[in-house]
């Protein structure tokens, strides 16, 4: 649909940002890996987030010619592209999360609107209200199951499923895109509230923070 | 050792406890000795301790009477230090560890000496069922002074006074079948549903599983019942589908099949958990599980026989007396009088005799009882007394006899002389009652079942029961419907269930159980010994005798007249003997009487436990901006708006103090105000809701959820505008631009943001699907930060490429730019009447921006504010807050807001038709009006009641009432926000308000409007 203001809020300008966690590290601190760490997370701040609403054919088709690969085809699922660099989520009948590294989002929202041409559809860029908290280790699993009543077992949650998911008394979007890797994507307000959640959990895993 | 470190009690052999290991624990301040292994119930025993406790109505002294959940009598006070005392522990649920302290729950001074067990015996008679409501409830007024006392005395336990040293959590889990009990049944089903592949949990209250099977005298396989549980066992821990939870009560069975498991971890190792890795671990823990299908073997409870005097220690269930001799190797006393209406109790006669000490006599109300533990009894040379019962048990602090007579069961008489036989422990079996409790919870009613005179339970679509749960209460049988009940749970899943090979079980011969409840003494209930029906809440027979007398018919009324089965207890071992002796009072049968509904929590579970992590610092979710730090190295104060933290206001070091001391909030909101009414002020504003809309239909639908008309707004633009519920009052309001033809960004109070993005969905999904318009949240993705006063356009015209000329850059309207090198959207927009540039920029990039300005800021006098400055702002032009001048009964016109509504729009809009309703169109509804005290240095306060007449009689005519008050600074007055009836006509007018100290304030109705009513300051 024409007739948007697209707007890139990112500038390539020596400029400092912050991540979402900044004053979460400030404050709460970050314990290094260890040997007895059973759990690691690591923040990857300044992704490109973009919201994608409308109807999946149409939307399927723009993503297919400009990134290579299509929508999730199933519910509550995500797809990657091969490098898994780049993934679209399912978030509701007619909503997608793409995210793509840092700085690709505002081109990839121009190409995608050209694809897109008089359909019906929205993309909105969220990049800076949310950030994506990666957990792995042997005790992942049970400190998700401690926040979230999903059902994390392998079964319920293979690889290439995500959810939109309460965890502790707050909601996120839990998947799990690699088999032994789990993604958090959280909203920046909320993003320090998970994050000593997330410490005070995993303390009796001897959680690490890799920075 | 000393002699009371000896254990009288303990067998020299048998049981499952470790001798190796001793165990010091104190109970009431004296110190004994046990075995890893041991509960603190077996242990007391073993020591020969009798009283554990004075009951709760009557004071009577009180010994232990069962081994498991349904212990009534002890309930301990855990803890030797305040911060780790936890009340109403039972001592038959905890096990023994080193250095354990226990103290009774009730008794004061002591279980020996009891100053309450004077008032129990005199006023024995005199504390009939409802003895509280009758005698202390009037005067009303005098309860809290009786109460005070009595609760010293009675004694509940008592939570810590100081913070709780262990943590707690939830873990949530989910599975294809939940077994709950790992007894016979239990671990035949777990086997097979674990060997199909299904996901399963297995929950068992105990130290160990095996249930029953752990002090049963049948074999399986030829073996000792606890070989083929261990084997099992192992299999199952061995399994990856399977999840075992020993220590671990399921308390509550919630809807769709979710129920919570309480674990205690760390319990049975120490008063606080133990350190591991210099990291404490979870003391307890919640299960939190969904589950596909859940089966309850959850066993049956043992009724004891309801007769004179029953409460004495040495009163023993005859389940419990096996359970301590096999399990612990510990005999409960000396001389044992065995009263029961089955076979199945024999047991503890048989095991009494084994372990070396006497059996008087088993008295069995039957009049022929056959079977092969009868045989056996007798071949032991055991005296058995049948057609008769145990009628009263004498002793005070531990029984000396037990008075022995011949009773018709269909009469409810003593038919014959009685005998007294002297001994020490009366154990009695009145039957078993299947552990109805979780099925309870689901809403399920249970049913009788004449055979095995019991309740089975009700079940709910997904719910099995198996073995003594519902009723089977043999072996074999009991084994073998945990196979059938799995499989028929698993075919509910779709799956299809692995035959079990069952281990052999001799057959046992065994003839049948006798109905006995009461047991009839030579007086009338009323007149003999107190026959206790609930131990633990003091409820007699003669109690519910007289409840039905006083007219209390319905089950439901008995219970709550007379106590029966409340508070922890949930009715374990009395409700099935109440409900027996209603209906003999009544003259109907059990299941015309019917059952009270049990209740969670199965047993009490720790407040820490239901809290998990939620709790300190973790309560509730904190949101924070992205200026967050920036707030707190600044000495903010932080109010709280939903979850957000929002800075209240930033009070300065007074530059006179000396002493480092703050400004007041007063002082710090004045000096605030005048910074931005006289150079500038900046807000974050970042809470604020924002949702992008997007679509050729986003025009359209604005006109349709604002009450204002969008048609016209221009790229590049702005507008307030104000929402509506469909009963056309305000529920929102804020300022929405244009960013596109078919691109809007609404903006939306703080509180209300999701609800507004929900109310959107909502209209949009359900009533207009045919606009072409979507909404999405982007109220994280930007940063506001609003600098606003006469300075605010040369302030930020040092850091923009933006034109910020008046002509190019108007009031209303947007521009986007680079603000400190980064990308941003400013929109001119004012909430404080000033000069007011709004600058947007991605979240990421808001500290940098926030640091420029201030270092631009200084010669222009920038300084923070926070929302009560923001507030008096307002306020003082009088721009309503949604929720604070408005409660969901006022709509527009009654702000005086017609400006903002478009009555002539083309297409209805939300709350329209409800304008023109009679009620809204009335002319004394309450109406937003300003408020000038008469006395300039009184702040009224928000929410006082405005009179028209304050010499009216009370009660006085309410007018209306204050909303917004405050001191302004600009004003050098105190001012407020009203709602006064028919208040628009009423301008110039005097009210009152007279407050609760009898002071009347006066006050003028004014404009809401008190500083710059043109606007002319925010268009400069």
């Amino acid at each position: 649909m024409s007739n948007a203001a697209t707007f890139d809020t990112r500038t390539e300008a020596n400029i400092p940002v912050e991540s979402p966690l900044a004053y979460s590290y400030h404050r709460s601190g970050a314990p290094a890996p260890s040997a007895k760490s059973r759990v690691i997370l690591r923040e990857r701040p300044f992704l490109g987030h973009l919201v994608l609403r409308g109807g999946a054919i149409v939307l399927d088709e723009a993503v297919r010619a400009v990134l290579g690969f299509g929508l999730p085809a199933r519910p509550n699922t995500l797809s990657q592209s091969e490098d898994g660099a780049r993934s679209i989520q399912w978030l509701s009948p007619d909503e997608w999360l793409l995210i793509v590294p840092g700085g690709e989002e505002f081109e990839l929202e121009g190409a995608l609107r050209n694809a897109l041409g008089d359909a019906h559809y929205a993309i909105v860029n969220v990049s800076g209200g949310q950030t994506l908290l990666e957990l792995s280790g042997e005790k992942a699993r049970e400190l998700l199951m401690k926040s979230t009543p999903s059902d994390v077992h392998p079964e319920a949650f293979p690889v290439g499923k995500g959810v939109t998911a309460v965890f502790a008394k707050a909601n996120l979007i839990l998947r799990r895109p690699a088999e032994n890797r789990w993604e958090l994507v959280l909203r920046r307000s909320f993003a320090d509230y998970c994050y000593r959640w997330l410490l005070d959990a995993g303390a009796e895993y001897a959680i690490g923070v890799e920075k | 050792m000393s002699k009371s470190l000896e254990q009288p009690n303990r067998l020299k052999e048998g049981g499952r406890i470790d001798r190796s290991r001793k165990l010091d624990f104190t109970f009431n301040g004296q110190r004994y000795q046990g075995h890893a292994g041991d509960t603190l119930a077996s242990a007391l025993l073993a020591n020969g301790v009798d009283i554990v406790n004075r009951s709760f109505k009557y004071s009577r002294p009180r010994g232990i009477v069962a081994a498991g959940a349904e212990e009534p009598n002890a309930l301990v006070q855990l803890g030797s230090t305040e911060a780790v005392q936890v009340p109403n522990v039972r001592a038959t649920q905890q096990a023994l560890f080193d250095g354990l302290v226990a103290r009774s729950t009730n008794g004061w001074p002591n279980v020996q000496r009891d100053v309450m067990s004077l008032v129990g015996k005199l006023g024995g008679r005199f504390m009939p069922p409802g003895f509280y409501y009758k005698t202390f409830m009037a005067p009303a007024s005098m309860w809290m002074t009786y109460e005070k006392y009595i609760r010293k005395g009675a004694g509940l336990g008592r939570s810590p006074m100081e913070p709780d040293p262990d943590s707690y959590d939830h873990l949530n889990r989910h599975c294809d079948l939940l077994v709950i009990g790992a007894g016979p049944a239990g671990l035949a089903a777990a086997l097979t549903a674990a060997r199909s592949g299904a996901r399963v949990i297995l929950a068992d209250e105990q130290e160990e599983m095996g249930g029953s099977l752990l002090d049963s005298r049948e074999l399986l396989d030829q073996q000792p019942a606890a070989k083929w549980v261990e084997r099992v066992l192992a299999e199952l821990a061995g399994l990856d589908n399977v999840t075992l939870l020993p220590r671990t009560t399921a308390n509550g069975y919630h809807d769709h099949h979710f129920v919570t498991l309480h674990e205690r971890r760390t319990e049975h190792l120490g008063e606080t958990a133990p350190l591991v890795d210099g990291h404490r671990s979870v003391r307890s823990r919640m299960h939190r599980v969904r589950a596909g299908q859940v089966l309850l073997a959850t066993g049956a409870h043992e009724r004891p026989l309801v007769y004179a005097n029953n409460d004495v220690p040495g009163n023993l269930l005859a389940g419990a007396v096996s359970t301590y001799i096999r399990r612990y190797g510990v005999v409960p006393g000396n001389k044992l009088v065995l009263s029961t209406s089955n076979d199945h109790a024999y047991r503890a006669a048989l095991d009494w005799v084994e372990a070396g000490r006497e059996v008087v006599a088993i008295v069995d109300a039957r009049t022929n009882p056959q079977g092969d533990w009868i045989d056996a009894a007798k071949a032991k040379g055991i005296r058995i007394i049948t057609g008769s019962a145990v009628i009263e048990a004498k002793g005070e602090k531990r029984v000396s006899a037990a008075r022995v007579a011949k009773i018709d069961l269909g009469a409810f008489k003593v038919t014959g002389q009685a005998e007294t036989l002297a001994c020490d422990t009366i154990a009695s079996s009145g039957g078993y009652s299947p552990v109805i409790h979780l099925a309870s919870h689901t809403g399920a009613r249970p049913t009788w079942n004449e055979e095995i005179l019991g309740f089975v339970p009700g079940l709910v679509k997904g719910v099995h029961a198996a073995g003594s749960a519902r009723g089977i209460h043999d072996l074999a049988a009991g084994l073998a419907d945990g196979v059938a009940m799995a499989a028929q749970a698993l075919e509910a899943l779709g799956q299809s269930a692995k035959a079990v090979e069952l281990p052999q079980v001799d057959a046992r011969r065994e003839g049948p159980a006798c109905a006995l409840y009461q047991v009839p003494h030579e007086k009338p209930t009323l007149r003999a010994p107190k026959q206790f029906v609930d131990l633990q809440n003091d409820v007699t027979a003669g109690g519910i005798e007289l409840a039905t007398r006083e007219g209390f018919e319905s089950i439901e009324h008995v219970k709550r007249y007379t106590a029966m089965g409340f508070g922890t207890d949930q009715g374990k071992l009395g409700n099935i003997n109440g409900m027996a002796i209603a209906a003999r009072c009544l003259n109907k049968s059990i299941p015309e009487v019917g059952t009270t509904v049990f209740r969670p929590n199965y047993t009490p579970v720790t407040f820490g436990a239901i809290a998990g992590r939620h709790c300190r610092d973790l309560f509730d979710p904190e949101r924070y901006t992205a200026l967050h730090q920036w707030h707190v190295e600044h000495g903010a104060e932080f109010e709280d708006v939903g979850q957000w933290k929002r800075p209240w206001y930033f009070p300065q070091v007074r530059p006179d103090a000396a002493n480092g001391e703050r400004e007041s909030m007063a002082e710090a909101v004045a000096r605030e105000c005048r910074a931005v009414r006289e150079k500038v002020g900046i807000l974050d504003a970042s809470t604020l809701g924002k949702i992008d809309i997007q679509g050729p239909d986003a025009r359209e639908f604005l006109g349709r959820i604002y009450t204002n008309k969008w048609e016209k707004l221009a790229v590049g633009k702005c507008r307030y505008g104000l929402m509506c519920k469909d009963d056309g009052m305000v529920t929102d309001d804020g300022v929405t631009s244009c960013l596109a033809d078919n691109h809007f960004l609404m903006t939306t109070t703080t509180g209300g943001a999701a609800a507004v993005l929900e109310w959107l969905e909502l209209w949009h999904q359900t009533e207009w699907p045919e606009l072409n318009v979507t909404f999405t949240s982007v109220t994280d993705h930007w940063a506001t930060m609003t600098i606003t006063g006469p300075e605010a356009r040369n302030l930020l015209a040092e850091i923009t490429d933006i034109d910020l000329d008046r002509d190019a850059f108007k009031f209303m309207e947007w521009r986007a730019g680079k603000v400190a090198g980064v990308p941003a959207r400013v929109f001119r927009i004012s909430f404080t009447g000033e000069l007011t540039y709004e600058i947007n920029v991605q979240a990421n990039y808001a500290m940098h921006v926030w640091k420029t300005l201030f270092e631009h800021g200084d010669k222009y006098g920038l300084t923070p504010y926070g929302t009560e400055t923001m507030h008096v702002l307002r306020a003082e032009k009088g721009f309503i807050i949604v929720g604070q001048d408005t409660d969901g009964s006022v709509t527009p016109e009654d702000l005086g807001m017609q400006w903002c509504v478009g009555y002539d729009k083309p297409f209805s809009w939300i709350g329209k038709r409800a304008l023109t309703r009679s009620d809204t169109r009335r002319t004394d509804r309450k109406q937003l009006v300003g408020l000038k005290p008469k006395d300039p240095k009184v702040v009224l306060e928000e929410g006082a009641q405005i009179v028209f007449d304050p010499k009216h009689a009370i009660p006085m005519p309410m007018a209306g009432h204050v909303t917004s008050s405050y001191y302004s600074p600009t004003l050098d007055s105190g001012f407020a926000l009203a709602v006064v009836k028919g208040g628009q006509q009423k301008m110039g007018e005097t009210v009152y308000l007279p407050m609760a100290d009898g002071q009347v304030h006066e006050a003028e109705i004014v404009s809401p409007i008190f500083v710059d009513p043109k606007g002319e300051r925010q268009n400069v």
